[in-house]
């Protein structure tokens, strides 16, 4: 029998083996299939209220501890436009963010108005409840930033005359930041491609890459047992060599890689939506979507088997390869997405595995992919696996 | 082409595991020849299991040189075919998940040859080890005494002109201990070199005419064992092995 042939069929064989074992395995298909599915739920509702919900003003309550009569009109027009309820002390509005009947506290303190009679906005407070979103809080600042300067403006147009008063009237009921009157922000993924961002766009690839990464979890788990038991070398007695071994395990992860991605797709496109979520859209680059799932599969197996081959049990290997892949899904803006990263983190996040992976899959499924960008993630990407390989190689021959 | 009866010759063979100082092995030397059955024998850590390994390759040893017959004159057939060696480690070396039979036809198909041939092999080794009733079974829900006579199956498909087994019958039952020593005493009384690693006496006295005893990695007793059953320095017979065994490894 010719050898290139008798090697083939023994990795066909060694890879109908894996995956025999993996359907008998529920733990090592939760890890692979629902672990990513529900990640790409959560943060896909989730992220969509970062990234296009409409940012509603917090309901805010209120302690004046500033008497002036200034602080009270300057609330009265708060009021007419945001609601907010006055309460008695600093301990009822306290009481009242713990008991969820208001969302901010804002404590305007004695000073607010200063002796030359114009506000200060360095006296007010802004207590939040901890399940605020930042952006909301960031909303809240800048409206009473903006009210406080208003109420400075109007005092200083009432010293100035009645035509003064009459001009800044004009521009009384509007806010700095409306919903219909704020400018519009473009990603610049949504300039090239013409494509609305939104958050499951983003999810459904970052997670995928997260899912296909654990493959460490099956593959650990089959080749330390045969590590251990003593069936690598009968596997050896029986003419099978470690590239055969690899090839084997390789082509069976590979299949599954796939299998993983074809169900995340079917997450995003039907079940994200059922749950409010905006629906996947798979209107991509069909070549460049498979070269960048090719390669991060193969760089994901290959360092899955690089760390099944050099730690010595199943214990080390799990706790390793989880560790491994949380740590690079932080890095690479898998858990955090990279825009809430400092710029330092982000430069970083751009030289890890994940990393490569997610630039490569969110110029697919966002923008619009060029070779000049693809290209070298792809090249590093395989250049990683031929690493992870030769090592495992290195350790199996 | 080397037909000889001798198929392995291992000369002054020598280990040291990387982590330690003291040898596994020193100075090491044995023969295996077709139809012979050689107990290799020692206290636990006495380097047999070592000793296996460099034998089949999976260690190298330091000093010493190690000598297979590259063809041999088939214990199945008349035919002169590449040595076969198989191995029948002392863990069950096979995937618990499967079952006996998918363990079998996986093993079988790692083999050059045919899908007929498997299923031939396959089934002569199910008849064997008398596993027909447990094919369907996954492994991990046998008992030991049939796992171990899987672990002996899987061997067996290779149709080894050499077997090295290592404390194959450690766990189990009498009857499926002394069931796997009648099919090993078969293939050796077949032409088949047996190197069976035990610290049972009565199973090297059964299956065995030759020994190598190992204490602290050192050869301290080789040869027939009804030789080597005659006290060197008394002239009178030991009582047993076990005696035997007592005097060499000098424990009371």
């Amino acid at each position: 029998m010719n050898m290139f042939a008798h090697r083939a069929r023994q990795s066909i064989r060694i890879a109908l083996k894996e995956w025999r074992l993996l359907l008998r395995n529920p733990h090592g298909l939760a890890v692979l299939f629902l672990m990513p599915a529900i990640f790409v739920l959560i943060t896909s509702v989730t992220m969509k209220n970062t990234l296009v919900a409409p940012l509603s003003m917090p309901l805010t309550g209120w302690v004046l501890e500033d008497n002036s009569q200034a602080a009270k009109k300057w609330l009265n027009d708060w009021q007419q436009r945001h609601l907010g309820a006055l309460y008695p002390s600093r301990q009822a509005l306290q009481q009242a963010l713990k008991d969820r009947k208001i969302e901010a506290g804002v404590l305007v303190l004695k000073g607010w108005l200063t002796s030359d009679g114009t506000p200060d906005v360095k006296q007010i407070e802004i207590w939040l409840d901890h399940r605020i979103q930042p952006a909301a809080a960031g909303k809240l600042r800048a409206e009473l930033a903006f009210s406080t300067l208003r109420a400075h403006m109007n005092i200083v147009a009432a010293r100035g005359g009645a035509f003064t008063s009459i001009l800044l009237n004009s521009v009384q009921t509007s806010d700095l930041l409306a919903d219909s009157n704020t400018p519009q922000i473009r990603y610049l993924y949504e300039i090239e491609s013409g494509r609305k961002i939104n958050a499951v766009q983003q999810t459904v690839p970052a997670w995928l890459i997260f899912g296909m990464f654990f493959v460490v979890i099956p593959i650990a788990g089959v080749l330390i047992q045969e590590r251990r038991d003593g069936t690598l070398t009968r596997l050896g007695s029986f003419g099978v060599s470690p590239v055969a071994l690899l090839g084997g395990k390789f082509a069976a992860f590979l299949v599954m890689n796939w299998i993983q991605l074809g169900f995340m797709l079917a997450v995003g496109y039907w079940i994200v939506p059922l749950l409010g979520g905006e629906a996947l859209s798979l209107d991509f680059s069909i070549g460049w979507f498979i070269g960048i799932v090719l390669a991060t599969s193969t760089a994901a197996i290959s360092l899955a088997l690089a760390i099944a081959a050099w730690t010595q049990n199943f214990d080390h290997a799990a706790a390793l390869g989880s560790g491994l892949n949380v740590v690079l899904a932080a890095i690479a803006g898998v858990m955090v997405p990279r825009m809430l990263m400092p710029a330092n983190l982000q430069l970083i996040s751009e030289w890890s595995p994940m990393g490569w992976a997610l630039d490569g899959m969110q110029a697919v499924f966002l923008g619009v992919p060029e070779a000049s960008f693809m290209l070298p993630r792809i090249g590093l990407l395989l250049a990683f696996a031929v690493l992870c390989g030769g090592m495992s190689w290195w350790r199996l021959r | 082409m080397n037909t000889h009866a001798c198929l392995l010759t291992a000369e002054h063979l020598s280990f040291v595991y990387p982590d330690q100082t003291d040898p596994a092995l020193q100075d090491v030397s044995l023969a295996l020849e077709r139809g012979q059955a050689l107990g290799l024998l020692g206290p636990n850590g006495s380097g047999k299991s070592t000793l296996i390994d460099l034998l089949m390759g999976l260690k190298k040893p330091q000093a010493g040189k190690i000598t297979w017959t590259r063809f041999a004159l088939s214990a199945s057939s008349a035919a002169i075919l590449p040595l076969s060696v198989a191995l029948v480690p002392q863990e069950y070396a096979l995937y618990p998940e499967l079952t006996c039979a998918e363990n079998l036809y996986f093993f079988a198909g790692m083999l050059a040859i045919s899908r007929q041939e498997i299923t031939r092999r396959v089934e002569e080794a199910i008849q064997r080890c008398m596993l027909e009733e447990f094919l369907n079974k996954r492994a991990n829900q046998c008992s030991g005494g049939v796992r171990r006579k899987l672990n002996l199956a899987i061997a067996l498909l290779q149709k080894p002109d050499v077997l090295m087994l290592d404390e194959t019958t450690v766990g189990i039952d009498l009857q499926s201990k002394l069931f796997i020593l009648d099919q090993i005493k078969q293939l050796v009384n077949a032409g088949c070199a047996v190197l069976f690693a035990t610290h049972h006496m009565d199973e090297v006295s059964a299956l065995c005419s030759n020994i190598l005893l190992l204490e602290h990695g050192k050869v301290v007793a080789s040869g027939a064992l009804d030789t080597l059953l005659i006290h060197p320095d008394k002239g009178q017979v030991f009582k047993d092995l076990d005696a035997l065994f007592m005097h060499y490894t000098q424990k009371p």
